[in-house]
């Protein structure tokens, strides 16, 4: 559910430090009807401008705390790190020289695991200008 | 005269989509759920405490002005069964007894009652291979930490058989043999649903079904309803074959048809819910369209509080909108609206 929603267009830019690009960041919304322990992400998939990104290169961020993206699908990974409910977890990409500003097409494949049945599968594609 | 011992509430569920495109905050969805006319919310920790799964003293105390504030009370809290945690591995029953605990000291700590607990028989004896839920073994453990508390545990039933099936009835037994009155059963009124709605027909059309051929299914499934006899597919698959379905179409029916033909036959399901009825502890409501009367367009809404009264129910009646989730992949629902005439119409009912 959702699917046309869990890619946003809210702070979808390169990420900087000591005035250099390391990289870029996407915030996406939920595929369900309430919040999910991180644990029960099954897959974030990202593909930018057609190229799929290597999990080992995305960060995760959500209320104040930073998660790497491989770290969550381990499976002694903490229950009670939540992704809230329409809340933004954000999706850094581990990029030296960030992504050049402007237009790219971003495809997101969200897999989320529930308590009653199968994996909910959303994708969703957009074209996002980055800042 | 009126029927005095139903009270309606309004599960904030019902808001999602308010909430989830950031409409309405928790204390938005209080309010148009006091707005509603309700007396009683039902809180969902999972969708709207930001904190969860804690709950900070701060979070309780707010609750406590939010309720005064607007005049309604916390009747029931939302309990998951979230047993595969991780990708290769899944909760033991100690754990899943754990997080039934936490749900239950959750609402303890809110002082709100009831904890609709996600049970393994909801729809059904086997619900899906592979995803076992809280079974009778841990409710059994949970049952004596709730009463220590002054918390009931509700059953939500979902399925077709309905409250009346005979794998619930050991719950019921339980709480009797263990004389402790804090466990009990609470009918969703989908086991009521004797047809698809129009929000399912909206749903799969926007997907690309025939919406000429779900009306004309939809037809037929009323008026067998109306004319106390089962549907049967067989009785109209030639003429729709005829009006030539497409895959989205026949997969419309074919979920229809899940749902809703294999349920007993509707007399035993209103029977067993008035039988029934003074043992349940919480009723959920459920709609997702509603006619031009204000009943929703695929439940017997009479039928189902006649059965209610004349049973002796006591207790909460709570609105539970899900034509946002039908319908709000084909454009905006307004679920506040839907809320406010679905609990004038339950109103009219007693």
């Amino acid at each position: 559910m959702y699917d046309s929603h869990i890619l946003t267009e809210h702070d979808c830019r390169n990420m900087w430090e000591h005035g250099k690009k390391y990289g870029y960041g996407v915030d996406i919304t939920i595929n369900y009807y309430r919040g999910l322990p991180l644990s029960c992400v099954e897959e974030i998939a990202l593909e930018v401008d057609g190229e799929p990104i290597d999990p080992a290169d995305m960060i995760l961020r959500i209320s104040g705390k930073e998660f790497p993206y491989t770290d969550i699908l381990q499976d002694d990974f903490p229950t009670d790190f939540y992704w809230p409910f329409g809340e933004y977890l954000r999706v850094i990409v581990l990029k030296d020289g960030g992504i050049p500003q402007g237009r790219h097409h971003v495809k997101l494949t969200l897999k989320t695991r529930r308590s009653y049945t199968p994996t909910m599968v959303a994708v969703c594609e957009k074209d996002l200008t980055f800042a | 005269m009126a029927y005095k011992d139903i009270k309606f509430a309004v599960s904030l569920y019902s808001y999602q989509d308010n909430y989830y495109f950031k409409r309405l905050d928790f204390e938005g969805a209080i309010a148009a759920a006091a707005g509603s006319g309700a007396e009683g919310i039902e809180v969902l920790g999972d969708t709207m405490i930001p904190e969860w799964p804690y709950i900070s003293d701060e979070f309780a105390d707010r609750f406590v002005g939010l309720q005064y504030r607007y005049g309604v009370k916390g009747v029931c809290f939302e309990h998951w069964s979230d047993r595969a945690m991780w990708k290769n591995k899944q909760l033991t029953d100690d754990e899943m007894f754990e997080r039934g605990v936490m749900y239950i000291k959750a609402a303890k700590k809110l002082g709100i009652p009831m904890v609709k607990l996600l049970h393994e028989e909801h729809i059904g004896p086997k619900a899906i291979a592979g995803y076992k839920l809280t079974d009778y073994g841990i409710i059994e453990r949970l049952l004596p930490v709730a009463a220590d508390l002054g918390v009931t545990l509700a059953l939500e039933v979902h399925t077709h058989d309905g409250v009346g099936a005979d794998y619930q009835q050991k719950y019921i037994e339980l709480a009797e043999r263990t004389n402790l009155p804090f466990l009990g059963l609470a009918p969703d009124f989908s086991t009521f649903s004797y047809c698809m709605s129009t929000a399912d027909i909206v749903d799969y059309t926007s997907r690309g079904a025939q919406k000429e051929i779900l009306e004309f299914f939809r037809s037929k499934q009323r008026g067998a309803y109306f004319a106390n006899v089962p549907f049967v597919y067989e009785a109209v698959s030639a003429e729709i074959e005829k009006m030539r379905p497409n895959d989205v179409t026949k997969q419309a029916i074919q979920f229809s048809m899940h749902m809703i033909g294999r349920k007993p036959p509707f007399d035993k399901l209103f029977k067993d819910l008035k039988d029934l009825a003074s043992k349940l502890v919480y009723v959920h409501a459920k709609f997702y369209d509603l006619d031009e009367n204000d009943c929703p367009d695929d439940m017997d809404y009479p039928r189902i509080f006649k059965a209610l009264k004349e049973g002796g129910y006591k207790g909460y009646v709570a609105s539970e909108f899900e034509g946002n989730r039908r319908m709000n992949m084909a454009g905006w629902v307004d679920e506040i609206e839907y809320v406010r005439r679905h609990q004038a119409y339950m109103r009219s009912l007693l």
